[in-house]
This record gives C-alpha cells, structure tokens and sequence, in this order.
C-alpha cells in the first residue's frame, strides 16, 4: 500500500500493472538491442499511460538506461568501438544539459499543487509530452527518408553538415583517434549539451547523439553507437542520481523495466542479424512515428486539465486508453515483424544443410 | 613470368619509375587509373565508392556491395593479366590485393616531400603552401582508403617486399636494380604461387558473376576457391538468394565443386593436425551453430627458417614448402594434390565442417609465426581465433611457450578474441562451475525482487524522503543498487538465453 501523501508520484503495483511494466521493458528491450539506440521513446510514454507521473517515468527510465548502458558498453568497448576522448568531451557538457533538464522538469511538476492530471503533473506532462512529438517526429520523418532516398541512390549518410563544419575550423580544433576526425569544441558543447538536455527531458538522448555524430562530426557509424552507450552509462547515472535526489525514481517501476527489456535487448540484437538495414530503418521509422501519434493523442488531456481548452474531464479516460492502445498496438506490431524475423532466421539455419546438399548434387552432376 | 605490384603516392615519380621498369622488362605496364576507367565501363560506381571512402561513416549497404564487387573486379583483371603475361601495376594497394601470390614483388615508392612539392608546384602551377595542403590532403585520403579498404597502415613496411626512396636515387637507376630484383629466384613463379592466383582468380571471377546477375546482385558473398573448389558464404539475411547461387556459379568455368555457407561471422581455427573426430572439433562446431559463424581453417606448418626440411618437419610439411626462403606466403605445395592423411586432417575436417553446414574455407601457411596472417584476407573480421595444436615437432615445454606468443601476437593483429582450443570449453561453453555461479545470481536477483516488493511502502518512503541527508542516502541507494542489479540479472539473461542458443 503506497501512503497518500506518495500516491500522486508512485501508482499503486498490482499483479496487472507490474506485468505491463515488465512488458513494457521487453518490447522497449526488443526494440532498443534492434534499433540499437533507446528504447525509451516506448517505455517512458508506456508508463506515463500507466498512470506514472512524466517526471517519474522519465526518471525512472534514466536509471534503468544506466545499468543497461553499463552492460552494453562493456561490449563496445571490447569491439574498439568507443572513443573515449570523444566521450569524455560529451560527457563534460551533457552533464549541464541534464542538470538544466531536471531542474526544469522538477519545476514544472512542483508548480502545481494537483496528482497526475491535475495542475502540476499535468504541465510537466504536456512540456515532455510537446519535447517527444517534436524531437521523435524530426527523427522518424529524417529516418524513413534517408530509407526511402537509399533504396534510390546509393548514397550513405550525408557528410554535408560535417564537412561544413570542418572547413569553418571554429578553434580549438581536437583530434579524436578511434573516430578519426577533428572536431570544434564548440561544436562538441553545442551536441553535448543538447544530447543532455534531451536525455534529461525524455530519456531519448541517443536519438540526437547518434545522429549528430555521424551527421555533424563526421564518426563512422560503429564508433558513433559504441561512444553514444559509454556516453548513455554517465548521462543515466547523472541523471539517475539527480531524479533520485529529487525522489523521482521509482525503484520497482526499474526493476520490473530490467525483468523484460534485458531479455529483449538479446532478441532484438539477434534480429538486426537476419534483417537487412533498410528494413530495419524502415521498421524503427515507423514504431517512432506511432509512437509520436500515441504522445500526441494525449496531448488535449493535459490541455484540458491545465485549463487551456474545455473538454468533459469524463474524456480523458478515452484519450489515455486511447493513446495507450497506439503505443501498445506500436510496440507489440513492430515486436511482431522483429520477433518473425528471428523465427524465419532459426529457419533458414536450418534449411542450410539441404542447400548445401543440392548446390553438391548439382555440381557433381 | 615477371609480376610487380608498385604502390605509390601522388607526385613521389612512382608512375615514371612504374614506365622506366616496364620498358626495361618489355612486359606491360597497368595503371590504377586504366582499371577504374575499365571497373567504371563495367557498371561499378568507383567514383561514388572513392567519395565515400574517404569520409567516415557515409558507407550504407549499397556501398558496401559495390566494394565487395570493385574488389572482385581489380583482383580478376589484375590476375587474368598476370597469368597471362608479365606486368608491372602501379596504384595505391595493389601489394595487397594478391595475398598469399609469393612471386609478386610489392614494391613502395616514396620520394622526399620538397621533391614532391616541387613536383606538384611544376605541374599544377600552385604556390608551395598550396602544394604542400594539396599532397597532405591527398596522403590522407590515401591512408583513409587503404584503413577502409584493408583495414591496415598504408604505410607498414611488412607489407612490402621493398622501399624505394628515390630522394638519392633517379628512376633509371632504380629500375636497373628493381630489374635485378625481379630476376631474383624468390620472385619466380612457381606451380603453388600459380595456383594461388588461380585460385583468386576463380574466386574473383564468381564473384563478379554473382554481382552481374539480378537475382543475387543486391547481396553480399564471400567466395573462396582452392583448386576449382569453390566455397561461397552468404549472410543470414540474403538466405533467399542462397538457392539461386548454384546456377549463377556454374556459369564460370573450371569449378569442380561448389559449397554454400551461411553465416554471420567467422571463426578462425588454427592447428597444425586437424581431427574431425577430436572433442574440440565438436566444440568448434557447436559455438559456430550457436554464432551463425563459418569456421575458416588455417593449417600452420612452423617454418621460420632457410630450409624446412624434412627433420623438422611434421610428415606431409617437407612436401607443402615449396622452396628455401623464408616469406612464402601462404599455401605452398609444389607437388599436385598432397596425399590423404599428408594434409594433416585438412580436407577431411573441411569435409566434415561442409556436412555441418559450417564450412568457411581452408589455408595452409607454411612460414614463421609472425607471417602467418599473410595468407588471410586482411578485410574479415574474426569474431574469435581459437589456437589448437601447434608447434608439434616442439618438446612441451617450449610447445607451451610458443603457443602463447602465437596467441600474444595474433591478439595483437587480429582484435579478436583468440582463445586455446582447450579452453573453449571454460570460456564459451557451460561447466558445474558456471551453473553454480548463474544460480546464485539468480538468488541474489529474487532477493532483490522479494525485499522491494514485500517492502514497497518502505522503499517509496526511502526514495522520497526530506532533507538533504536523506535524499543524497536515497540517491546514493539507488545508484548502488541500480548497476548491481543490472549486472546479476544481465549475466543471468545472457546465460539462459545461451542455453536456447540465442547470442
């Protein structure tokens, strides 16, 4: 039983609402070791349909990112995919960017005096709920275009930005040896910061990061991912002890995310084996478009309660049900196409020897 | 038959040197430029592939491909040429591109930089500041390229048989004494450097037609042929093309027999004597199923001295030497075919992996420890190397000794796990002592699990306490807590999920 005074930050865990939380971090699981960046952009708007508070779920997602960027580095870091110097760089000033995020995040849920729904749970919402649909928008639409472009031309990522931004040679200039490119410190700050900002805010940090290191720095994609998780370990640690100074955390809703999403990041990471890059593009584009429609679905509700439109409260409960059917209808479908994908990899495994055996049978003949 | 491979780089006279030589030998002469002009009237985008190469990480699949078919197109011209008569080639990496040919001469021409500055002031008719950016600039392109391409230093002197520094020295002069060189009966053709460029040639060869035809056009395949058979391995992904690629192939001549692998990785078995009934060919096999990997062989003959004779040699090692040198470069077998049980297991274990569906291809190298990558594509990446039997002929003590320094060494060149085939069982497969482990974890996972949620009440009250002592405590319970639980319980997913063969 969760005392009164708390039960407007931490919900109530029951069997059901444990086991969506626990489904929630598989699906976030599968999608993230798939995608190989977040994971996020599920779980925290799928707690927030919940009924978890926007600031909790966030910091609640910020801690579980901590402990499986920890893991996922590791691995990284083993491959030589992981620019420390780089990392460190992005550190320094994603830090400020995070701190400015809680602060304001922290603000925006204490203004108030209500729960969730009711004045101060209600902007802080609105604020992450508006932060998702623009960022994670720009994302998927950047996504599935470069998809689409790339079944037409054979172009990789466009080096436009980086190279721009090379020939301006804003001093200091710092060389990165495992990425193999000079970048501007000011430059660096800038994503930093923004990387931080939005990791604070959403939990979505590696949808900026990634991009901004392949697209603006110049990094090759494989060191971007590795940097980007050695990056997410400190970001999600900053972050998760400055939620949890605020007691933003909620320590089962963590927890639970781990029991699904580790075993997902496994199965995901095995899909992108017997996947081919433009479907997975495809696939994470569209997963974050629906994603976005779900977080915007919401959006009048926390209009509603915060006194800027006139609505029958009674609607909100459709608007949430509503959003959380988009969200879950997102997550399991693109769970679907991934979890098929693995299934038809264990078949082909087994279809080798036969071809093995014919392409012989043929030659022989 | 006299076959040079000049890598050269802008305004260092590497060109003229290439010319001067070609005229000395009275064979042909074949510039980098001449094989992209004809790569490009092929269809292959090498000018979009030459954009992307030098700017990190604008490679997508499409590019990827198209590397993989540049390549097969250079190495096919380059051998057809070189089999057929003599040639001198001058390019960026052209010493690369034949591994394991011993009778290619890898030259490198470098000429001091105000040699060259002087040079590119001459002809571009630019101030010597501009100059100078012009060639650093350049030499950085080329060096991206070569890390691209092979991932490895353009500038490494192992990787060539010869510098030439013509700061001292004129091009007439030069060419004289590579002449000389040529002539040398270490550079010779012999039958087994014949048929490693028969064999590239093969591979090349299929790999372009699996390039030209629309059905497997848009997938990616590596191909590796040892005397007529060829092996092709595919990715997981592209296991639809898989059925289509045995008509494809067996539009290029002179195949005897073809094998097909998928696979997403590899693995690199090194042993002297391979054993297909041994307990680690089990184990090698079992992680490759588990992996989705193709298992590569690599037969090391240790022979780091003049003569490998016969008294040192393990039986069938006399016969795979194929003359008193020390750098040959990968199989070398004068005599045709060794007999069954001289190949030391060889073709029967590759018989065997084929059968398992885990075949990646085979090499011997018969050579010092240190060139015993020479042989290998420098463009595959292992995911692990495991060193099983070598240095047979040696006593124990000193076996042990040396296999430790093979694996040093390898670690060091290859950035990937290299492991002793007697230890594949304790590091990747499960023992009592794991199990014990993973149960434990999982009891320190439950207790987690059973304190929080039997405790909720406590544990919110904790995590939203007032005053700064508390909540740094709470913050601090937390980020403790957070990555100790993250570890237990990720070491325990990774277990079970290895147990249902998901890694």
């Amino acid at each position: 039983m969760i005392p009164h005074i708390l039960s407007d930050m931490f919900i109530e865990l029951n069997l059901s609402t444990a086991i969506q939380v626990v489904v929630l971090g598989f699906i976030g699981g599968i999608l993230s070791g798939f995608i190989g960046s977040g994971g996020a952009f599920f779980m925290t708007p799928g707690m927030m349909n919940l009924g978890v508070p926007g600031v909790v779920a966030v910091g609640s997602n910020i801690t579980h990112k901590f402990g499986k960027a920890m893991m996922g580095s590791r691995m990284h870091g083993e491959l030589g995919n992981v620019d420390r110097k780089l990392g460190i760089f992005l550190i320094l000033t994603s830090f400020v960017g995070i701190r400015f995020a809680v602060w304001l995040n922290t603000m925006l849920f204490e203004g108030g005096t209500g729960g969730h729904g009711e004045g101060g749970s209600a902007a802080a919402d609105l604020y992450i709920s508006l932060i998702f649909v623009c960022i994670l928008s720009l994302v998927a639409i950047s996504m599935l275009r470069d998809a689409l472009r790339a079944t037409k031309e054979d172009s990789g990522p466009s080096q436009r930005i980086a190279e721009y931004l090379s020939r301006l040679k804003l001093f200091p200039m710092i060389h990165f040896p495992v990425a193999d490119v000079r970048v501007s410190l000011w430059v660096i700050s800038a994503v930093g910061l923004a990387t931080g900002y939005l990791a604070g805010t959403i939990g979505v940090g590696g949808f900026i990061g990634v991009p901004a290191m392949i697209y603006v720095f110049g990094v090759p994609t494989a060191v971007a991912a590795g940097t980007e998780l050695f990056l997410a370990m400190f970001m999600g640690a900053f972050g998760a002890l400055n939620y949890a100074f605020q007691g933003f955390v909620d320590l089962r809703l963590t927890l639970l995310l781990y029991l699904g999403s580790l075993v997902g990041i496994y199965i995901g990471a095995y899909g992108t084996k017997v996947v081919k890059e433009i479907i997975i593009r495809i696939v994470t584009g569209v997963i974050i478009i629906l994603c976005v429609i779900s977080r915007a679905i919401a959006i009048p509700m926390y209009l509603r309660q915060l006194g800027y439109v006139e609505m029958n409260p009674e609607w909100d409960r459709y608007f949430n049900q509503a959003s959380k059917i988009m969200l879950f209808a997102a997550g399991i479908s693109g769970c679907a196409i991934i979890l098929w994908n693995v299934y038809r990899g264990y078949q082909r495994r087994k279809q080798v020897a036969s071809t093995l055996k014919i392409a012989r049978a043929e030659t022989v003949a | 038959m006299r076959n040079i491979c000049i890598s050269r780089g802008s305004y260092s006279q590497g060109k003229e040197l290439a010319e001067v030589l070609a005229r000395k030998l009275g064979c042909e002469c074949l510039s980098r430029e001449d094989l992209v002009e004809e790569a490009t009237k092929a269809g292959i985008a090498v000018g979009k592939l030459e954009t992307a190469m030098l700017k990190p990480g604008s490679f997508n699949e499409r590019l990827l491909l198209e590397k993989e078919h540049y390549h097969a197109f250079v190495t096919a011209r380059l051998c057809e040429r070189m089999l057929g008569s003599d040639l001198v080639y001058h390019g960026r990496t052209g010493h690369l591109l034949l591994p394991g040919v011993s009778h290619v001469l890898r030259i490198r021409v470098v000429e001091s930089l105000d040699g060259r500055i002087n040079s590119a002031m001459a002809k571009l008719r630019i101030p010597r500041e501009k100059a100078r950016r012009y060639l650093e600039s350049v030499d950085d392109d080329m060096r991206r390229w070569v890390r691209t391409f092979y991932d490895v230093d353009w500038e490494t002197a192992g990787h060539y048989d010869l510098v030439v520094n013509l700061e001292q020295m004129s091009t007439g002069n030069a060419s004289a004494a590579l002449c000389s060189v040529a002539a040398l009966p270490d550079f010779e053709t012999t039958p087994a450097s014949r048929q490693a460029m028969e064999n590239l040639l093969l591979a090349a060869q299929v790999r372009l037609e699996l390039a030209r035809e629309e059905r497997t056009r848009d997938s990616s395949f590596r191909v590796l042929a040892e005397r007529g058979v060829v092996l092709v391995t595919y990715q997981p992904r592209d296991a639809r093309v898989a059925e289509f690629v045995p008509a494809v192939v067996h539009r290029v001549p002179g195949i005897s027999e073809l094998r097909c692998t998928m696979a997403s990785t590899s693995i690199l078995w090194i042993q002297e004597e391979f054993d297909a009934a041994a307990e680690s060919y089990r184990q090698v096999v079992q992680l490759a199923r588990r992996w989705n990997a193709a298992v590569e062989l690599l037969r090391f003959v240790p022979g780091g001295t003049e003569e490998v004779g016969p008294a040192t040699a393990p039986p069938g090692a006399a016969a795979t030497a194929p003359r008193s040198r020390e750098y040959n470069g990968g199989i070398e077998d004068d005599v045709e075919h060794p007999a069954e049980g001289e190949d030391g297991g060889l073709r029967r274990t590759q018989d065997s992996l084929a059968g398992d569906g885990v075949a990646g291809g085979a090499h011997v190298a018969c050579c010092r420890p240190d060139r015993l990558l020479d042989k290998l594509d420098s463009r595959v990446k292992y995911t692990l190397v495991v060193v099983g039997n070598v240095f047979l002929q040696s006593g124990e003590a000193a076996r042990v000794r040396k296999t430790r320094e093979l694996t040093s060494t390898l670690s060091d060149i290859l950035k990937a796990p290299v492991v002793g085939a007697d230890e594949l069982k304790k590091t990747y497969m499960f023992s009592p002592g794991q199990a014990v482990k993973q149960i434990l974890y999982l009891a320190l996972v439950a207790a987690v699990f059973v304190l929080v949620f039997t405790h909720q009440e406590t544990v919110v009250k904790l995590l939203h306490s007032e005053g700064t002592r508390a909540k740094l405590l709470a913050a601090i319970g937390v980020g403790v807590l957070v990555p100790c639980f993250a570890y237990l319980y990720g070491t325990v997913t990774k277990f079970l999920l290895k147990l249902i063969r998901i890694e």
